[in-house]
């Protein structure tokens, strides 16, 4: 058997894998995932019990962008579970009532009693560091497309909404510890932007004054009624 | 240790604990200062985050609330994050209000209205600006070698900071004084095998400024 040219001692073997195994670790993509903590809103909830769908890619959101040059990194921006973790806290105290449905709403499809299901996407997000803008912020921008629908799957209505956040440079703090932050800072704004507008989107303001009318209208037809 | 290493070891300490001069300018414009100072009640400082190219430094806004409270112990300062998350999502950059009238249209929400009296927030204080890194020059070279290595060269850059305070009263839902603060000051550093930094304090010039100012508004002992 042939003897390698370069002899490590047992013992220091373990160590120098460790370090080769740092070393290239450097050499592939930044691997943010995502992490942060999200307050309970501040609001009175809304009487509804309403139904959320999260679909596998909400779930497991995550954003590649390969590095256009040798100086640049790619980076993996994984969302997912920061995201469940943000809208299951708005939305519990938001409405009075928030379900997860079994499945997505749809004919055939056996789902708990809801008012309506609500079903976000996250269709763009985008980001900046101080690398590519030469300003001294990192930025996280985010585009959403919700639909509500009916438990059976019906569409109700559905719309769009940006959010964007965005963290200044730091002594001592890393690109990635950075885009997390602004990643945080954008699933805020997400919920503050989502929070506020709701009742606003023409479309919801027109279902909920029907769901809300309709049981006025049979308390008074059964108050009129002999 | 023989007596070149302690005179090496000397002038290390002597230069990293040397800064260099900073230059600091105050302005102050104040109506309806409480005589008294704020009594029980408590204060909060918020970071301004609207612009597009800057952010109030988080740590600036802590820096001034540490000062405040460490100077009087009678102010109460609610720190910024725990403001921001017990009355989220009103105060994110989105929905913060801008003028102190807007404050009328959040109390509306009795959520929020509560919040806000279990607090018993008497002034809230708005930050706006940032510290920006200016002209920079000199170069260095660093190099490292079998033997060992090692830096040479000289660095020097500049850094201006720029911060304004608006008060707003609570109760009366007024703007009731403005304080704002520059700073301005020349790092350096040498590097002849080690780079010795001499930085300017700019930013830590700037917060003690504003704060002691804030300090003289809010405080019956200032």
């Amino acid at each position: 058997m042939s003897r390698s040219m370069i002899s490590v001692p047992e013992g220091r073997r373990p160590a120098l894998t460790l370090l080769m195994l740092v070393l290239l670790s450097a050499c592939g993509p930044a691997n943010v995932v995502v992490e942060g903590t999200f307050p309970e809103p501040l609001m009175e909830p809304l009487p509804l019990t309403m139904g959320i769908w999260y679909n596998e890619d909400f779930a497991n959101h995550e954003f590649f962008d390969e590095a256009k040059s040798r100086e640049e990194s790619s980076w993996i921006v994984k969302t997912g579970a920061a995201q469940v973790q943000m809208w299951d806290k708005l939305l519990e105290g938001m409405f009075v009532d928030l379900v997860h449905m079994k499945g997505r709403p749809g004919p055939g499809q056996m789902n708990q009693v809801v008012d309506a299901v609500l079903i976000p996407h996250v269709v763009e997000l985008q980001y900046a560091i101080p690398a590519h803008t030469n300003v001294k912020v990192y930025e996280i921008w985010m585009r959403y497309r919700f639909e509500m629908v009916t438990p059976g799957g019906k569409p109700i209505t559905e719309w769009t909404m940006s959010s964007y956040g965005k963290t200044p440079t730091a002594f001592m703090q890393s690109d990635k510890g950075a885009v997390n932050l602004a990643a945080v800072m954008a699933l805020r704004d997400a919920g503050a932007n989502f929070a506020t507008n709701f009742t606003r989107v023409p479309a919801v303001q027109e279902w909920l004054q029907q769901k809300w009318q309709k049981p006025a209208r049979k308390k008074t037809a059964a108050k009129v009624s002999p | 240790m023989n007596r070149t290493a302690l005179r090496c070891l000397l002038l290390i300490i002597v230069f990293s604990t040397s800064s260099a001069c900073v230059t600091s300018n105050v302005d102050q414009m104040v109506f309806n200062e409480p005589t008294e100072g704020i009594g029980d009640s408590s204060v909060v400082i918020l970071g301004r985050r609207h612009a597009s190219d800057y952010e109030t430094e988080p740590d600036f806004i802590e820096c001034v609330g540490d000062h405040i409270a460490s100077r009087d112990k009678s102010i109460t300062v609610i720190g910024e994050l725990e403001f921001i998350n017990a009355l989220y999502p009103w105060f994110e950059p989105r929905t913060a209000p801008l003028r102190p009238s807007d404050i009328d249209k959040l109390l509306l929400q009795e959520p929020v209205a509560m919040k806000m009296a279990e607090l018993k927030t008497e002034y809230m204080i708005w930050i706006d600006g940032s510290t920006e890194r200016g002209d920079s020059a000199g170069s260095m070279t660093c190099a490292i070698g079998p033997g060992g290595g090692g830096c040479f060269g000289f660095g020097t850059w500049s850094d201006d900071a720029n911060y304004e305070a608006a008060i707003w009263d609570f109760t009366d839902r007024t703007e009731v004084g403005r304080v704002s603060t520059s700073a301005t000051g020349q790092s350096y550093m040498p590097a002849v095998i080690v780079p010795i930094p001499i930085i300017a304090p700019v930013q830590g010039t700037a917060c003690d400024g504003i704060a002691n100012q804030l300090l003289e508004f809010l405080s019956s002992e200032y």
